[in-house]
């Protein structure tokens, strides 16, 4: 497995997309964006560009022939793509500490990046990866449709999230309003999304390895 | 003791199958798997290294099933399909430093031995080399790994004649100290005539004959005669080619009388794969 990983990060990945997190993040310093998009390039770019490189570069014939297993192949690439999730997550949860003392009476429209609007970035990243995921492993290599619907998954998530925080008292008052003083609330909204990633990222591991056992290296 | 024991593979594929297909290889030899293209070749030997799902049967190595054994087993296998076509713009060093790390047999000074004898630049990337560079690379690095079976899946394909007569020495050099088997397949019978031990011969996913080589050809005559002939004996023929003179055709050995007029010779390879090719489009 951690043969597997190593494959991946120097043979399978092309360094750009370790830097990429560090890029996206610095987008966090615009003032009042939209920054649900800021882990959305994630979903947006690194995957589709990474699947089309394993894809091209038909890595799947590769470790197939290396004394692995089916199980561990899956392993392996889940850990690789949950670890550029926590890198483009955590590079952009830190710039955030700099954009709230930078503009502290800024308004927003937006989610303001404080630690529950992270937590749903957490769901969205968990939600994108159990649509992606299983879908991709029914082949293992096609990846655009298993792409498109997680993204739009996920998109649909971050707008659904975004309108509720807008229009229901209740949401608006933790996201926009008395909520966001409380830091315990704030913190339980995060690790709440960090346990609901990890419990979707999980299961579309379990799916992933059940459909993959039926794929057929050709 | 047995390097490889196919028994029973079954799998089905709407247009095609593979049928029952069992055959044994000895540990120390050389064995030549050959069929026309689309015969199940590949499929046999991708089922062998459990990359399909088949539908049934069993596949030993060195006599430990490889469905239950896969990770162990293959780090006693080595394999090559064709040429190595992943990676293609990374450097062999690249690519050589993260296969070794899978492998707890990797021998360095064997890796760098290969290299010098296959006149590998380790600088290269993969797609700067020939085909036939590529599957010595391909070899380099199984034998590297202390592989004791080796699969090969068209080795010789793309190489020339010089390069080929070369890999076919070094397989005969491979197999000296009765430690490494080798099962290859190819439609180039050529190379089996000068250095298989054994012949399996797959034909519409079937094994038509698994044997010794001298026993394999033996069992097959080539006959010729007039067409009036061929009247008496069509039958019997496994196929035929009517020509001015007569017809010319394949028949087995045990259905073959040696009193009649026919004239009679012992077939190569090559005319017991044609016959039996087309055979199958009679019946198309």
């Amino acid at each position: 497995m951690y043969n597997l990983v190593m494959k991946d990060l120097k043979l399978g990945i092309n360094p750009w997309f370790f830097i990429l997190p560090l890029l996206t993040a610095a987008l966090m310093l615009i003032p009042a964006w939209i920054y649900v998009i800021v882990p959305l390039y994630f979903c947006f770019i690194t995957i589709p560009n990474v699947f089309g490189g394993f894809k091209s570069q038909n890595d799947l014939m590769f470790s197939t022939l290396m004394p692995t297993t089916k199980k561990d192949m899956v392993k392996a690439r889940i850990t690789v793509i949950v670890l550029l999730e926590l890198m483009h997550l955590l590079a952009a949860m830190l710039v955030s500490l700099f954009t709230l003392r930078l503009y502290p009476n800024i308004d927003y429209l937006f989610f303001a990046p404080h630690a529950g609007f992270w937590g749903l970035c957490w769901v969205m990243l968990g939600i994108f990866n159990i649509v992606l995921l299983p879908m991709y492993y029914k082949t293992a290599y096609k990846y655009g449709a298993a792409a498109a619907a997680s993204n739009i998954a996920a998109v649909l998530f971050a707008m659904v999230a975004q309108g509720a925080a807008m229009m229901v008292p209740q949401v608006h008052a933790i996201f926009y309003g008395a909520g966001l003083d409380r830091t315990g609330l704030q913190l339980s909204i995060l690790a709440a999304g960090i346990l609901i990633f990890a419990a979707l990222t999980l299961l579309a591991y379990r799916i992933s390895v059940r459909r993959f056992l039926e794929v057929e290296i050709l | 003791m047995l390097a490889l024991d196919v028994r029973n593979l079954h799998k089905k594929y709407p247009d095609f199958q593979l049928k029952n297909v069992s055959f044994q290889l000895e540990q120390g030899y050389i064995m030549g798997f050959i069929g026309v293209n689309g015969a199940g070749k590949t499929t046999t030997i991708k089922s062998i290294l459990n990359m399909l799902r088949i539908d049934g049967g069993e596949v030993y190595v060195f006599g430990r099933n490889m469905a239950e054994h896969e990770t162990e087993l293959k780090q006693q296998i080595g394999c090559a399909f064709g040429d190595v076509d992943f990676y293609t713009r990374s450097r062999l060093k690249t690519i050589t430093d993260i296969t070794k790390k899978f492998y707890r047999n990797w021998n360095e000074d064997i890796y760098a031995n290969y290299l010098r004898r296959f006149k590998l630049d380790e600088n290269k990337k993969i797609a700067e080399l020939s085909s036939g560079m590529k599957v010595k690379y391909s070899l380099a690095l199984a034998l590297s790994h202390g592989a004791k079976l080796l699969i090969l899946d068209e080795p010789t394909s793309g190489l020339d004649p010089v390069s080929r007569d070369d890999l076919l020495d070094l397989f005969q050099e491979l197999i000296v100290d009765g430690e490494i088997s080798i099962l290859f397949s190819t439609h180039i019978t050529s190379d089996l005539e000068k250095c298989a031990d054994f012949i399996t011969f797959i034909d519409d996913g079937q094994i038509v004959a698994s044997a010794e080589k001298n026993e394999f050809v033996e069992a097959y005559r080539l006959v010729s005669g007039s067409e009036a002939q061929l009247g008496v004996i069509r039958e019997e023929l496994i196929a035929y080619k009517v020509n001015s003179f007569g017809f010319t055709g394949l028949i087995r050995t045990e259905d073959f009388d040696p009193s009649s007029d026919l004239r009679a010779s012992m077939p190569t390879l090559e005319e017991i794969m044609i016959y039996f090719a087309k055979k199958e489009s009679l019946y198309v």
